[in-house]
This record gives C-alpha cells, sequence and structure tokens, in this order.
C-alpha cells in the first residue's frame, strides 16, 4: 500500500485538467434523455474523442491512450471534479467495449471499438423484455440462423439511449427450444436495420430516457454475434461485471456529488435539520470509501486478479450512496425542491438528479438481485427457486 | 499509487489468523469467562509470534513493522475476541511509548514481561491498568479506574481508535460467519432459514458494510502510519464505519439467531459485547463524527474526487 501519486501521475493529472479546463462547456447540457440534449452529448463525445480522451484505458491501435486504471481513475476523478457531462455512449464504453476487448475477434475490434471511441456510434442496451426483468434468462425474443444471418422477432424494453442511438447489443435465443441460460447469443446490431421499431417510453422526469424494441424480421449478419453460439449468458455475465464492479460508476461521479451536497448544506445550514448534517458528513464518508474500494479494486485487477460477486456489493453500495445523497439534498432544498428550476434560472439539478438516482437500485440487475447473488455467492447460503 | 496491501503484508496476519483459529476457539472463551479471564499461555503463544514487538523498530529487538500489519492482525484479534491485552498493549501504548522516545523497556516489551498501559482521558478507564476493578458488560474485558494522570494526547487517542476500528471489522466479520452458519443449518417450514430471501438481504447487508468499511480502515492505517496531516480525520472515519458495520452485525446475528441469539449458552454474546465496548471506546460517535464534520463541512480539508487521498 502506497498512498501517494507517481510524478507521471501528478503530470498526467495536470494534462487532464488543463485540457478539461480548456473544454468543459461553460453551461451545463441539456439531459440526455431528450433529442436535443442527446446531440449535444454526441457532439461532447466527439469533441473528447477529438482531445483522444475517449477511452483512456484503450490500446491507441482503437483510439484509446494504453493507459492503466489507476490513470483512468485519475482521468475520471478530473472528469467528474470539472463538471464534465454525462457519457452518453456509457453503454458502449463501459460496458460493451470491455466485453469486445475480452470476447471479440480482432475483426470485431477493429469494426466496433474504434468509432465507439471516436463517439461515431452510440450504443443501447436491449437486456430487458416484458417478461424477463431480474429473471433475465426468461428471455424469448428469437434470433434463428438463416444461412449467414440471424433474424430476430420479438421485443425488447427499458432499452436505455435506444430512442436516439445507432446500435444495440443484447441476448437472444438462437437454440430453438432452448430453457433458460442455454442457448442464448450475444448479438449487436444496427438500431436502424429494417423490421426495427423503436418505441420511446416517457420516463418519471418526462424524457424518451429508454425504449421498447420490436423485431419482426430483422436479419443481422453471423459475425455480428459476440462468442460462440449459446454462449451469450456467459458474455453477459462478464458485461454485468463491468457494470456493476468497476466502470460503469466510477467514484469521481459520487465524490462530485458530496462536495456539491456540502456547499448546498452551508448555503441552508441554518434551516436544516440536525439530521441532515450528519447525512452530508455521512455522503462524502461513503463517497470516499467507494472510492478506496474502487482504487483496491483497481489494484487487484492489475495485479491479475478478477472482479467476482463482490461486484454486486459495489452495485449495492453506490446505487443507495446516490440515492441517499439526492434525497438530503430535496430534503434541504426544503420549498423549493420540486421548482425544476432554481431562483437563479438553472435546471434544478439535484430534481433532476434525483429521478435519476431511484432508478439506479433497480438497473442492472435490482438491488434485491444483487443481495440474493451476494448471500448465495459470498455468503454460500443455500439457493432457492430457478437459478 | 497502490491500495493493494501486498501478499507478503498479509502473510503475518494470516499466520496469527491461523494459529488464532486453532487456540482461541469458543470453549476458550468460556472457560475464561469462568475463571481469571487472564491466561499467561495464550500470552506466551503470542510473544512466540513476535506479537507484543510487532511495532519496535528491529534495533529495540521488535519486527519494526508499521501500524497497517498491526491493524491486520487487530482485526484477527477482533475475529476470536482475544481476551489478552495484546492489541491496547502492543499496538496503542507501546507505539505511543516510541512516538515520545520511551524506549528503555522495549527489550521487557518484546519478551511480553512488560505490557504498556496507556490512560487516556477520553476513556475514564483503563484496559488491563492497575486499580480499582470496574465492570464491563463484556466479561472478558478487565477496567479499572486509572490512578495515573490521564493523557489526553491525541496521538494516543488516534492510536486506540484505529486499533479498536480494526478490532470490530474482526468482530463484525465473525458475527456475520456465525449468523451465516446458523442461517445454514437451523430449519423452518421445511428449509434452512437462510434460504428465505428476508435472512439473506439482512445479511447481505452486513457484508456490504463490511466491504465498504475494510478500505477506509487500511487506508487509515497507512495515513497514520505515514504521519499524514489529515490521518486523524481518516481514523475517525474508520472508526465510525467500523462502529456501524459491528453493531449492524451484532444485531443482525443475533436476529437471524432468534430466541437461541439471546441466551449466555450461544457464543455470539461474546462478540457483540466487545463491539459495544469498542464502539464507544477511544472516542464516541459523537466525537469522531465531529473530527469529520470539522474537515468536511467546516472546510478544514480538501474534498472532492480531485482530493481522494488528500
Amino acid at each position: 500500500m502506497h498512498l501517494a501519486y507517481t510524478p507521471q501521475q501528478q503530470a498526467f493529472r495536470a494534462e487532464v485538467r488543463a485540457w478539461l479546463a480548456a473544454n468543459v462547456p461553460p453551461a451545463p447540457l441539456l439531459t440526455l434523455e431528450c433529442e436535443e440534449g442527446y446531440h449535444q452529448h454526441v457532439g461532447w463525445e466527439r469533441q473528447l474523442a477529438s482531445g483522444n480522451w475517449g477511452m483512456v484505458t484503450w490500446p491507441e491501435a482503437y483510439g484509446g491512450r494504453g493507459l492503466d486504471l489507476i490513470e483512468w481513475l485519475i482521468f475520471e476523478e478530473e472528469y467528474w471534479g470539472a463538471g464534465a457531462p454525462l457519457r452518453v455512449n456509457q453503454n458502449g464504453i463501459f460496458l460493451l467495449g470491455p466485453t469486445i476487448m475480452e470476447y471479440g475477434t480482432p475483426e470485431q475490434k477493429e469494426r466496433f471499438l474504434t468509432p465507439m471511441a471516436a463517439g461515431e456510434k452510440i450504443w443501447a442496451q436491449a437486456w430487458s423484455e416484458p417478461g424477463a426483468g431480474s429473471d433475465m434468462a426468461a428471455i424469448k425474443t428469437t434470433a434463428f440462423r438463416d444461412g449467414d444471418h440471424y433474424v430476430i422477432n420479438g421485443q425488447k424494453t427499458w432499452s436505455s439511449r435506444a430512442s436516439f442511438a445507432d446500435w444495440g447489443f443484447g441476448l437472444f435465443r438462437t437454440e430453438e427450444g432452448s430453457q433458460r441460460h442455454k442457448g442464448l447469443s450475444f448479438i449487436l446490431f444496427d438500431l436502424d436495420t429494417p423490421g426495427v421499431t423503436r418505441r420511446p417510453i416517457r420516463q418519471l422526469h418526462g424524457h424518451p430516457g429508454f425504449a421498447e424494441l420490436f423485431f419482426d424480421d430483422v436479419r443481422v449478419p453471423v459475425e455480428n454475434r459476440l462468442a460462440g453460439e449459446g454462449e451469450g449468458w456467459n458474455v453477459a455475465m462478464a458485461t454485468a461485471g463491468f457494470e456493476r464492479g468497476l466502470m460503469l460508476r466510477s467514484p469521481g461521479r459520487f465524490q462530485a456529488a458530496a462536495r456539491r451536497l456540502v456547499e448546498l448544506f452551508r448555503q441552508h445550514e441554518h434551516a436544516a435539520a440536525p439530521s441532515a448534517r450528519e447525512a452530508v458528513a455521512r455522503a462524502w464518508m461513503d463517497a470516499q470509501a467507494y472510492a478506496y474500494n474502487t482504487y483496491a479494486v483497481a489494484a487487484k485487477i492489475m495485479a491479475g486478479g478478477k472482479i467476482g460477486a463482490e461486484a454486486s456489493l459495489n452495485k449495492i453500495f453506490w446505487s443507495e450512496l446516490d440515492r441517499t445523497m439526492h434525497r438530503t439534498a430535496m430534503q434541504l432544498l426544503g420549498a423549493a425542491a420540486e421548482l425544476r428550476h432554481l431562483a437563479d434560472g438553472s435546471i434544478n439539478e439535484w430534481l433532476e438528479g434525483y429521478m435519476f438516482s431511484l432508478s439506479g437500485p433497480i438497473y442492472a440487475g435490482s438491488n434485491e438481485i444483487q443481495r440474493n447473488i451476494t448471500a448465495e455467492r459470498l455468503l454460500g447460503l443455500p439457493r432457492v427457486g430457478a437459478g | 499509487m497502490d491500495m493493494l496491501i501486498a501478499p507478503e503484508r498479509l502473510e503475518l496476519a494470516e499466520a496469527v489468523r491461523d494459529y488464532l483459529a486453532g487456540t482461541h476457539g469458543p470453549e476458550v472463551l468460556r472457560r475464561l469467562d469462568a475463571g481469571p479471564n487472564r491466561d499467561p499461555a495464550i500470552w506466551q503463544g503470542l510473544v512466540d509470534m513476535g506479537l507484543p514487538g510487532l511495532l519496535v523498530p528491529e534495533t529495540h529487538g521488535g519486527l519494526g513493522m508499521g501500524l497497517l500489519d498491526a491493524a491486520l492482525i487487530a482485526r484477527e484479534c477482533g475475529r476470536v475476541c482475544l481476551a489478552e491485552p495484546l492489541v491496547e498493549s502492543a499496538f496503542v501504548a507501546t507505539p505511543w511509548l516510541i512516538a515520545q522516545g520511551q524506549t528503555a523497556n522495549l527489550a521487557a516489551v518484546v519478551a511480553g514481561e512488560y505490557r504498556p498501559v496507556a490512560a487516556h482521558a477520553i476513556n475514564g478507564w483503563v484496559a488491563d491498568g492497575e486499580g480499582e476493578s470496574v465492570a464491563s458488560i463484556d466479561p472478558l474485558r478487565r477496567l479499572a479506574a486509572p490512578v495515573e494522570a490521564q493523557s489526553d494526547d491525541p496521538l494516543l487517542l488516534d492510536l486506540g481508535a484505529l486499533m479498536s476500528a480494526a478490532q470490530l471489522v474482526g468482530l463484525a466479520e465473525a458475527m456475520l460467519d456465525q449468523a451465516v452458519e446458523y442461517a445454514k443449518i437451523r430449519t423452518q417450514f421445511g428449509q434452512p432459514v437462510g434460504a428465505f430471501q428476508a435472512i439473506k438481504h439482512k445479511l447481505a447487508d452486513v457484508s456490504v458494510a463490511l466491504e465498504f468499511a475494510r478500505p477506509v480502515l487500511w487506508r487509515a492505517a497507512q495515513a497514520l502510519d505515514d504521519g499524514a496531516e489529515s490521518a486523524a480525520l481518516h481514523v475517525s472515519h474508520a472508526k465510525l464505519v467500523a462502529t456501524d458495520a459491528a453493531y449492524l452485525s451484532a444485531e443482525s446475528a443475533i436476529q437471524v439467531h432468534g430466541a437461541m441469539g439471546y441466551t449466555y449458552e450461544v457464543d455470539l454474546h461474546f462478540w457483540m459485547k466487545r463491539a459495544w465496548a469498542l464502539g464507544g471506546a477511544w472516542g464516541s460517535r459523537a466525537f469522531h463524527l465531529a473530527r469529520i464534520d470539522a474537515a468536511v463541512i467546516g472546510a478544514a480539508h480538501p474534498i472532492g474526487p480531485e482530493n481522494t487521498f488528500a
């Protein structure tokens, strides 16, 4: 254990800080859940890529910088510290990207990773179906072979970014009559393929943040399948590991929120409940704990280790931390909590953030599922039901 | 920057864990509870492993190791609910004496013949010290009213709080293990109670609390060892989250044990009572929260993502 950055790491931090200071938009972008805001965020992705900051851990051949996870954390700390926009391509860069890195062929890496890092193709995920939510192995949408194509039929739902994105990825049943985890394949598809119908779903904030996808004889080339036919479940679990474990929610985001919460508390201190004071201190503590843990996990991976079921602990912790911090802010705001714009005309980011934080314990495997995984795989308690 | 605890640093703690697991089971706690609470043979075993001299410089015959190593071992002491005063003597009082340049008796410390005791004003009692006995709910604690002047040195307090946090993590881990084992064997409604989600989720919450208490503890230990300016803040953070995790683990474990957990017959109560004791020792929740409040809300410490390791 060594709690100091090397001169090289400090120099990298300075480089990131300088670029962000010169490039981060001075005013917040519109929410990426609305069409105009989506396009603003795509523009930001391309600006990031122009500075070669799209995904710093990827090899240079795919538009990255070939940096290690500590440098990635430094980048993320500076990114969130600078108040930079949300990453509209997070499904791609943080989830699918690492999965392609692990399971993709050289051709797939070249074809998908480079435009992903460049912000040219924005990705949606397509896991859930009307009958397959927490129980993802209940997937029914089929992709049966017809020569060198799969023909997809069925429906996906709660598909994040699918209202506006370019491509999607998900699990499909490629073996007729197969059950549960077997016979599933991981397939990437162009959302503009004939036969794909997107139906945006209005979320509680009023914007179409996710969509239903209908597949009607959608023909997708076989080379769009990641890993072997029927191996989709394991590939999806690896993706879920990235999602829950390390990359999707870097600590910088929560540390930045905790700092804003401290500032909000100082403004409202005269009217704050005594419990708010502890909640604010706790927000700092928990965001810090999450950061230390992420640094420890990063160091473990760099030493050749892997993320296992403890990814579930991570997902529970960050999602509930996020909700608690935003709830505290809503309580501090009092009568202003409900206002969509604050007195200075700015968007009430705490309200928007609180609404978003309510989705955290639900998506990426609900926290009830994560607690089951924790109890069964980490603690060894007996499994029940269909696994 | 490296938050990984090097495998070679874990080896000694693992050796201590194995030794204590083999020699300091619940039956030992019951024997000590029925008798004089302390056992020279157990102490000698710890001395033979070199533990009283863990933090004593090699020039004085010790192992010359650091506070992170000590915290790793204090956690193991918590895990077995060790009765001997190793942690308070060797990992709190000894490094405090060394920090003050009091090195005259270190050979006797390493030999296990002299067990320094440090009285801090924040406690109002001394563990394993001379003086009129004070009753603790923990049957294996030996508290005394302090006869000598009590220190108010913040370093002593930080050492005590850090090592209490480390023991609390070990206590919490042990209570979780006990609850898990009981939930696997106790059947109701035709299945192990651990198959019920109400039980699973309760115990999963303890896992979460521990997973995010441990790195805070190691970071605090390293910061105090480094003599970092912000070490007190990180020690307070560790003490708070370790105390919270231990209370949560204790309350969850007794609930999972049902009425059995409320008996003196089940081992759990030894660990639970130690957690209550250490949770309040070396600075209450209010004390440590106030230090964090002053640093974070009072703006004495830089916060935010760019200041993770400030």
